[in-house]
């Protein structure tokens, strides 16, 4: 073997047991029999994976994270659907400042966004915590819905909602009619994109959170600073699987490469 | 066929914004008509199309159709259709589908509606193809799809924007029958956008020419084709020799010069290379090129009047490059120019 | 493109007015906070006095130093890591491309999480090192730099793995064997020939690794404790713990800044290379 053939299997093995192998451990540990986080893990059980389902606040928080996820990208999606359209098939006055503008969450770091809803928002108009958190969350998902949902209406030609109009149908008709149909697959793309970065995201939600109100990840870290068992391993592997199994589906049916 | 005008535009202006694409335009077209429209890149013709249709709003003027001022009516309430240069298929219908969108709008159903699909899709002899999706189809066919998608839906006029420019040159010939076909089949008015003279003498009953938001002339294709009006008509339809006229003389690169026999009152002269009668006559040039074209030879000479292009049938004997040769431009040929630019 | 501006403006105006008023005012305001003296007139006391404290400068230089630190240290792995991914033959090459993207669909507190497993006082690293009789007491590696380092650069690595793989996939394909040819060594293959074709790339990576490492919060927040900090966990100890909403509006204006610097070199950069292909 040459030097440069060696090169690239020892490369990749380095750099995937770098960026996959912490989660494998993860794995691992969380079938782990023993009380405590350790690898290699002390015998096998499911007793953490089993505990998760049973832990009151990880149920009460996932239920929360679902609802946000669910929710926030849903709204995100009503409000961005119009707006991408908008963006992409008129011309739209001030149109490089309403992209800005819908898309500057993305920028600003999530730890922020979250201080300054809760200064400025929460408490001068009393709203409620799980407000707060979806305001939050649709306003982090909002630029993810724009970009995917504007990749994809660019992506289609517009002349064929002048041919719907033409065959008697109205603007609106026009675009459920033939727009819709033809961007599902983008709409679904950025459901998941939008739902998994919700899912996930902990920045915008650390000050929004309250008393008995919080998202899974930050129960997590809330729980982990208090108990090292393997639950939240066993947890974080289930999360892990579940969204690469989305993600994974979503690339089967919908290409979702294309889109994001 | 009545004289009075089916559809009409009158003084019609329209613009993006504060750029005017077309102005004043003013065009009768009666009932039962093939128009052609004609001209070149950015004119205004698919602007003047899209106002037609209603999906450009109109800065002024009017447009009139069956007697009814449509000017403000919606595009989805004008019974007019239009095909794309680009097909606008939906991509997530069939064939099907695809030609049934308007019918089902109109609130058809039933056996109905599915007799006047099949009808429609068996028109353009896509019956074989009724359940696939616009991909799966060639250019040609995808043409024939939306054909059928704005004909079931038995339009008062028909506009159809560079409906045969993105098919290769054997295809085009093919649906260029088949138009006239359905034309004269449905006896549907008919506009069709081309950047092609050939298609537009071909096909037309009368061609409307435009220059830069207006129009240049109007006229049946021999008008067009033999009586230019201007010099810019008469550029566009293949007169490669034309000159300017000055107090009955021809003004050239060379200077004013005098033609023999009558002076024509016109604005202009031009020729078609073939109008140029070679090997004789009171003009002496030089060839400066030869192109052969199969059944004729074309030469470009180096004369008095600035490079002029003959041409001659091929069976003549050839001129090598640098020959000097006598030439004429017959006056009683020449296509008299009413303007010159 | 439809014209009419009322219809237009009725599209977009409830996502824009919704992102300005959830987002932009308030965040403006927040940072307005940090002009604002006692006395209501404008003013940049807070940020001299943010900066006077030795704590506040080592927390600001930190996040720099790590920022620059995992973006260095990403940019010669992802090279190395890019180059042995596209030589590859194709199947292979979106199966590996595949597996360096994986982790991003994973929560960053699973991923951040592992490395407690893995560096902490019981974890594989201490074990071996004893076991191999290298240490006596267990290390402590975890609540430090090198953990927030470590976290980091394995958040944030993809970002730039993916995109150096297609800056080189767009490289032109015959400038490394003409380069060999014309006589250079490897080092000056990379230095004279890759490098400067793959610039941008280079650039896109490297600012999403650099904003993604100023603004991660749960890395330094379970990696680096509540005594190793960056400029995020001390935003959100100044706010939680010590009520300092001015200290947090300088943070966030820090941050902001820098983050936006990064993101408009990174537009520049993109506008570039689009003109670039356009005139081509
Ligand atoms: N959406 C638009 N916005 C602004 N100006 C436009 C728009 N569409 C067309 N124009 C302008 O209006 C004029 C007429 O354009 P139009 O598309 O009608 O030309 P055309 O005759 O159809 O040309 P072609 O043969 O290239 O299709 C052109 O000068 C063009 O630049
Ligand atoms: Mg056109």
């Amino acid at each position: 073997m040459t030097a440069r053939s060696l090169f690239i299997p020892l490369t990749l093995l380095l750099v995937l047991a770098f960026l996959i192998g912490p989660f494998l451990i993860i794995v691992a540990a969380s079938f782990s029999a023993g009380e405590t986080l350790n690898f290699p893990p002390q015998g096998f059980s499911l007793r953490w994976i089993l505990k998760v389902f049973t832990v009151e606040s990880f149920r009460a928080s996932f239920g929360m994270s679902l609802f946000l996820a669910i929710g926030g990208t849903a709204a995100a999606l009503v409000l961005g659907i119009p707006a991408s359209y908008a963006l992409s098939r008129y011309k739209l006055p001030g149109a490089e400042i309403v992209r800005t503008v819908v898309s500057a969450p993305i920028i600003v770091p999530g730890i922020i966004v979250g201080l300054a809803l809760l200064r400025y928002i929460v408490v001068p108009f009393q709203v409620g915590i799980t407000a707060a958190l979806f305001l939050a969350h649709t306003a982090l998902v909002l630029p993810y819905a724009v970009r995917v949902v504007s990749a994809s209406l660019d992506n289609l030609r517009s002349d064929i909602e002048e041919a719907a109009v033409l065959l008697g149908s109205s603007r609106l008709g026009a675009f459920f009619r033939v727009v819709m149909p033809n961007i599902r697959g983008g709409i679904l793309s950025a459901f998941i994109l939008g739902f998994v970065t919700s899912f996930n995201q902990v920045p915008v939600s650390l000050f929004l959170s309250g008393p008995g109100v919080r998202t899974l990840p930050i129960d997590m870290i809330a729980y982990m600073e208090i108990v090292f068992d393997p639950s939240v391993a066993a947890l974080s592997s289930l999360l892990a699987f579940l969204s690469i199994g989305i993600v994974f589906a979503a690339e089967r049916f919908l290409g979702f490469s294309r889109y994001v | 066929m009545s004289d009075a005008p089916y559809l009409s535009l009158e003084k019609l202006t329209l613009a993006y914004g504060d750029t005017v694409a077309v102005a004043d335009l003013d065009l009768g077209i009666r009932k039962g008509e093939l128009i052609a429209l004609l001209g070149p890149s950015g004119c205004g013709k698919t602007t003047t199309m899209r106002a037609i249709a209603g999906l450009l709003p109109v800065k002024s003027g009017h447009v009139r159709l069956d007697g009814a001022d449509i000017t403000r009516v919606p595009a989805n309430k004008r019974a007019v259709g239009l095909v794309f240069q680009s097909y606008a298929l939906f991509p997530h219908l069939s064939v099907y589908e695809n030609v049934a969108f308007g019918l089902k709008l109109k609130g058809m159903r039933g056996t109905e509606l599915d007799a006047k699909v099949q009808a429609g899709i068996k028109s353009v002899g896509l019956s074989s193809f009724a359940n696939r999706k616009p991909a799966e189809l060639s250019g040609g066919q995808q043409q024939r799809v939306a054909l059928a998608r704005s004909m079931v839906m038995e339009p008062k006029v028909l506009l159809l924007d560079e409906p045969l420019s993105n098919l290769d040159a054997r295809l085009r010939l093919e649906m260029r029958t088949e138009l006239q076909r359905v034309q004269k089949e449905t006896g549907v008015t008919m506009i069709f956008v081309t950047h092609d003279q050939a298609e537009a003498l071909a096909l037309a009953d009368r061609i409307v020419v435009m220059k830069g938001g207006a129009i240049e002339q109007i006229g049946s294709p021999e008008d067009i084709y033999s009586r230019p009006v201007s010099s810019f008509v008469a550029d566009f339809v293949g007169f490669e020799n034309i000159f300017p006229l000055e107090q009955g003389r021809l003004k050239t690169s060379g200077g004013l010069i005098e033609l023999p026999g009558q002076a024509p009152s016109a604005a202009g002269l031009a020729w078609r290379p073939r109008m140029v009668t070679l090997g004789s006559g009171p003009f002496r040039g030089t060839v400066r090129g030869t192109s052969f074209a199969g059944d004729s030879r074309e030469y470009l000479l180096d004369t008095p009047f600035g490079p002029i292009k003959a041409e001659v049938e091929a069976s003549q004997p050839a001129h090598a490059l640098g020959a000097d040769l006598s030439f004429d431009l017959p006056a009683e040929k020449a296509a008299p120019l009413a303007r010159f630019a | 493109m439809f014209q009419n501006r009322a219809e237009a403006l009725a599209l977009a105006l409830p996502a824009a007015l919704f992102a300005a008023a959830v987002f932009l005012v308030p965040v403006v305001i927040l940072l307005s906070d940090g002009f604002r003296g006692s006395d209501g007139g404008w003013t940049i006391s807070a940020y001299t006095d943010f900066f006077s404290n030795s704590l506040n400068r080592t927390v600001f230089l930190r996040t720099l130093k790590l920022g620059a630190l995992v973006t260095v240290a990403s940019a010669v792995i992802g090279y190395a890591a890019a180059f042995a991914i596209v030589s590859l033959e194709p199947g292979m090459k979106g199966r590996m491309t595949g597996l360096v993207v994986l982790p991003l669909m994973i929560s960053p507190v699973a991923r951040t999480y592992a490395w407690i497993v893995i560096l902490g006082r019981t974890g594989i690293v201490n074990e071996a090192f004893q076991f191999l009789g290298l240490t006596e007491a267990p290390l402590r590696v975890l609540f430090s730099e090198t953990a927030i380092f470590i976290g980091l650069l394995q958040l944030f690595l993809p970002l730039m793995i993916i995109s150096l793989i297609s800056a080189l996939e767009n490289m032109p394909k015959d400038a490394i064997p003409a380069a060999r040819v014309l006589g250079a060594n490897w080092f000056q293959v990379f230095w004279k020939v890759v490098l400067p074709l793959t610039k941008e790339g280079l650039v896109i990576g490297g600012t999403l690794v650099f904003t993604g490492s100023l603004t991660a919060y749960i890395t330094p927040a379970i990696l680096g404790g509540s005594k190793v900090l960056m400029l995020e966990t001390l935003l959100y100890q100044q706010v939680s713990v010590s009520n300092n909403f001015v200290s947090a509006s300088v943070i966030a204006f820090i941050l902001i800044v820098m983050s936006f610097a990064a993101n408009i070199l990174l537009k520049r950069v993109a506008t570039a290379r689009n003109k670039q292909r356009a005139a081509q």
